[in-house]
């Protein structure tokens, strides 16, 4: 079983005292902790701070402070008096006038002596009156990390989430800090038990109602032909995407990476578990996207219908090409297919050297239900298709969405 | 109890023969001993006085240092009362005995006499560590700066006066490569016998110079105040005199506060430059070591600073730590602290255009593109969720032949860097156009950067 490993003593070494020699003489009073703090707000370093009650003599005290089996940061300690007990209250320590002129603090710091192959300190402290003074004592410590995870429960429809966002908490630092306030750097400060070797997972935020829109993607150059059955079609990725802004229910605060695991409400109250993914970081107003699976429902098939060399002058030309993308969605609801058009390898694959970004423009032949987006840059344009749900009727069959896209990729050598 | 092997012997018969060393000796001790401490290398002026009792004529004093690592030729004596009255006619280094010298005194005085011996040796080190501590709002900081005294030479030495030398100097040889000089065989610096030497060197060296002193840095002379840090320009170095005497027992290292100042104003700067500190901008607090910010009156050595937040509950957040580099006066102290969850960078190219194009005749009269112009727009976004406005520092490196046009006022930081600095509000976002114009291949003149206006 272990023991406490952290352990404060103030040596009361009275100026003129006959005092101990070197051997270590560690323990005149045990101060208990009266408060932790566990800061997690860096996400490389963590911070303890903790607040004893040590009683003080008039002149000087030695404050040792001692550790084992713990990964203290020892360049990282910091002792400050905060208060002096006055009755049954504390006040805060106040500025004196010194004999000499200066001001100084009711209690000081003298100096900090480091032992020699332990893992320890001393503070030569010097209180102008006898008195039990609050100190906080603040150092990082390793292997008590955080981790972040969420849990997204989605609507039968699929256009609300639920997301609770959690934080994990890993003690193998060596310590047990009992009753700890815990705090991020966002969102509510916590008080929990920490103890050694303990995983906490502790609910950080709830967003109820969170919209959610629901992507299927298709990008031929990432995923290449689906099988040989079908060389034309290729993957149909879907994702949820949520927008990190008050309007989308979220907003309070960037998104820190993490697992997700995502479920979805069923017709009997219950839950079915449709997935997981990694959640990038996500800043306010970005937007977080999460990986589903493959969709069966949602194919498209991507045919070079024309390839056109228009010479210009020695070996410069433009290379015309209009892509043509069949559609189908054998869903009962509407969805939106988003295309992404590598231009640079289609230039490649079908024109010669783009020398950097494709210089492209549209020709005639693309099709007005096309909407583009081109949040990644001009080379790699988005295209937007609505497409229906699939006919109710039971005879009828499920249209063909059909569209067209120009592209003239200009001056090719 | 281990016996100094740092002796100095006082030899009272001036006849001593030739062949017999020691006639008569007293070991006086030590009055007082001053250590000045080089961080920019293992090396650490000692000096001491000790009262030695002189005859009139000649007088003999030998010094030994054996299985030391003192630099022989640095061991100076001189005296410090009666000067006119004494002289130091030669120093002796007996060949038949290794790590000894003897001093021949001519003296016109007869009694007790304070007498300096300085010497270069090694085992004691110091380094600073910096403490800032910013106000909940980010405006000021609390500055604090210690010096540590590393104490490993193996013996604890009591009330020593210590001064430490911020700067490099230059040694052109080494200790050990002077006690080889004597024709000692000296172990390689990495053997053990090399390090239990250079810790007894130190150790003997600074050995008590008072036996009735406080016995152990627990029972040293109490203090109601800090020692108080002393700095002073010597030519292109600065010294730090710790205010009065300090015990630091063997093995110890003992940290105290040089640097003091409240209310540091201090700059929040954002950067963006991929090329130095990766993909997201990072976030810098800046200031400088000049009296404006209350500091300034020494450079800043090397070290590291911690530096936390005042969390506004009575508790402190940590920021960042860096190692910072010598700060001279006046100049700025910068302080990473890496990405900012909420200030966003990005970055978006799009309407490529080439043209002016060149071409090259081959033999048989065909035309092959030698040469281009390219230009693209860019527009950066900057996203600022903070509550107060940032200055925002936007440095990018081009290559090749470039002509650059903006809006906004760019300047370049060099021939081929552009640099921009932004002020984005609280809580909105700002936009940088540039349109950029590359020439390549035979249209490529140059290799820089030219800003139309």
């Amino acid at each position: 079983m272990r023991t406490r490993t952290l352990l404060i003593a103030a040596l009361a070494a009275a100026i003129g005292v006959s005092a101990p020699a070197f051997g270590r003489i560690k323990l005149a009073t045990l101060p208990v902790r009266e408060r932790v703090e566990i800061r997690l707000d860096n996400p490389h370093f963590t911070l303890v701070e903790e607040e004893r009650i040590v009683p003080m003599l008039k002149g000087t005290n030695m404050i040792d402070f001692s550790w084992s089996n713990t990964a203290i940061d020892k360049n990282s300690i910091q002792f400050r008096p905060i208060a002096i007990r006055q009755g049954k209250k504390f006040r805060p320590i106040k500025t004196v006038d010194r004999p000499s002129g200066a001001k100084a603090l009711e209690i000081r710091v003298i100096n900090v002596a480091y032992p020699p192959n332990e893992n320890a300190l001393v503070w030569e402290v010097y209180s102008d009156e006898p008195c039990a003074a609050k100190v906080r004592v603040s150092y990082v410590i390793a292997n008590l990390t955080r981790s972040f995870s969420y849990r997204a429960l989605a609507n039968r429809d699929e256009t609300f989430l639920t997301l609770r966002k959690y934080i994990q908490l890993r003690n193998y630092s060596g310590e047990d800090f009992g009753g700890s306030g815990v705090w991020a750097g966002f969102g509510p400060k916590f008080h929990k038990q920490i103890g050694h070797q303990e995983d906490i997972k502790i609910l950080l935020h709830k967003f109820d109602k969170v919209p959610v829109e629901k992507t299927f993607t298709f990008d031929w150059y990432t995923h290449g032909p689906l099988n040989p059955d079908k060389p034309l079609a290729s993957r149909v990725l879907m994702h949820y995407r949520l927008t990190n802004d008050e309007k989308h229910g979220l907003g309070l605060f960037p998104l820190q990476p993490g697992k997700v695991r995502i479920f979805i409400a069923d017709s009997r109250g219950g839950e079915a578990f449709l997935g997981e993914d990694w959640a990038a970081l996500t800043p306010l107003d970005d937007k977080m996207k999460l990986y589903l699976g493959e969709s069966r429902d949602v194919v498209c098939t991507r045919t070079i219908e024309s390839n056109q060399r228009i010479d210009v002058r020695g070996n410069l030309h433009h290379q015309e090409i209009v892509l043509k993308y069949e559609i189908e969605n054998f869903k009962d609801k509407p969805a939106t297919l988003q295309i992404v058009e590598q231009l640079n390898r289609l230039a490649r694959e079908y024109g010669g050297d783009p020398h950097g970004d494709v210089e492209w423009e549209h020709g005639a032949k693309t099709s007005k239900e096309i909407r583009f987006e081109f949040e990644h840059g001009g080379a790699l344009p988005m295209l937007l298709i609505d497409l229906p749900a699939r006919p109710k009727d039971k005879d009828a069959k499920v249209e063909k969405v059909v569209v067209r896209f120009h592209v003239i990729i200009k001056n090719l050598w | 109890m281990k016996r100094n092997t740092i002796i100095c012997v006082f030899l009272l018969t001036a006849a001593v023969a030739g062949a017999k060393n020691v006639d008569l000796v007293t070991l006086p001790g030590r009055d007082s001993v001053q250590l000045t401490i080089y961080n920019s290398e293992d090396l650490t002026l000692a000096k001491e006085t000790r009262y030695v009792t002189l005859k009139k004529g000649a007088n003999k004093l030998q010094f030994s240092w054996a299985n030391t690592l003192i630099d022989p030729s640095s061991v100076e004596l001189r005296p410090l009362d009666h000067v006119d009255e004494i002289e130091i006619a030669d120093t002796v280094f007996p060949g038949q005995k290794p790590q000894h010298l003897i001093w021949n005194i001519e003296s016109k005085f007869e009694g007790q006499v304070k007498m300096e011996v300085t010497y270069f040796t090694s085992g004691l080190t110091w380094s600073m560590d910096y403490v800032a501590i910013s106000d909940p709002d980010e405006t000021v900081l609390q500055f604090d700066g210690y010096v540590r005294v590393y104490n490993n030479s193996g013996e604890e030495y009591d009330n020593a006066e210590i001064r430490l030398i911020v700067g490099t100097i230059n040694l052109v040889e080494k200790i050990a490569d002077l006690a080889r000089r004597q024709g000692i065989p000296v172990p390689g610096p990495e053997s053990a016998l090399y390090k239990e030497m250079r810790r007894r060197t130190a150790g003997r060296a600074f050995a008590r110079a008072t036996k009735a002193a406080a016995p152990s840095a627990m029972a040293a002379p109490a203090r109601a105040e800090r020692a108080g840090i002393v700095k002073e320009g010597i030519s292109e170095y600065f010294m730090f005199t710790v205010e009065g005497s300090e015990t630091i027992p063997n093995g110890w290292s003992k940290r105290m506060q040089a640097i003091d100042v409240e209310d540091v104003e201090f700059d929040i700067v954002y950067r963006m430059r991929a090329h130095q500190y990766g993909p997201r901008p990072v976030r810098f607090f800046i200031w400088r070591n000049d009296a404006e910010h209350k500091l300034g009156d020494s450079p800043l050595p090397d070290g590291q600073v911690n530096l936390f937040r005042d969390n506004g509950d009575d508790g402190l957040s940590f920021l960042a730590r860096q190692q910072i580099r010598y700060v001279p006066i006046k100049a700025e102290i910068e302080i990473n602290l890496g990405p900012d969850d909420l200030v966003v960078y990005e970055t978006n190219r799009a309407n490529v255009k080439r043209f002016n194009f060149s071409f090259r005749r081959d033999n048989r009269g065909r035309e092959w593109v030698n040469g281009w112009d390219e230009t693209a727009h860019w527009i950066d976004t900057i996203r600022n969720y903070r509550t107060k406005p940032i200055t925002f520092e936007l440095r990018r490196i081009w290559g090749g032949d470039i002509d650059y046009d903006s809006e906004i006022e760019t300047k370049l930081f060099d021939y081929r860097t552009t640099e921009v600095t932004l002020t984005v509000a609280a809580r909105s976002k700002k936009q940088y156009p540039a349109t950029v114009t590359q020439h390549h291949g035979v249209n490529a003149k140059q290799n820089r950067v030219k800003l139309k206006r």
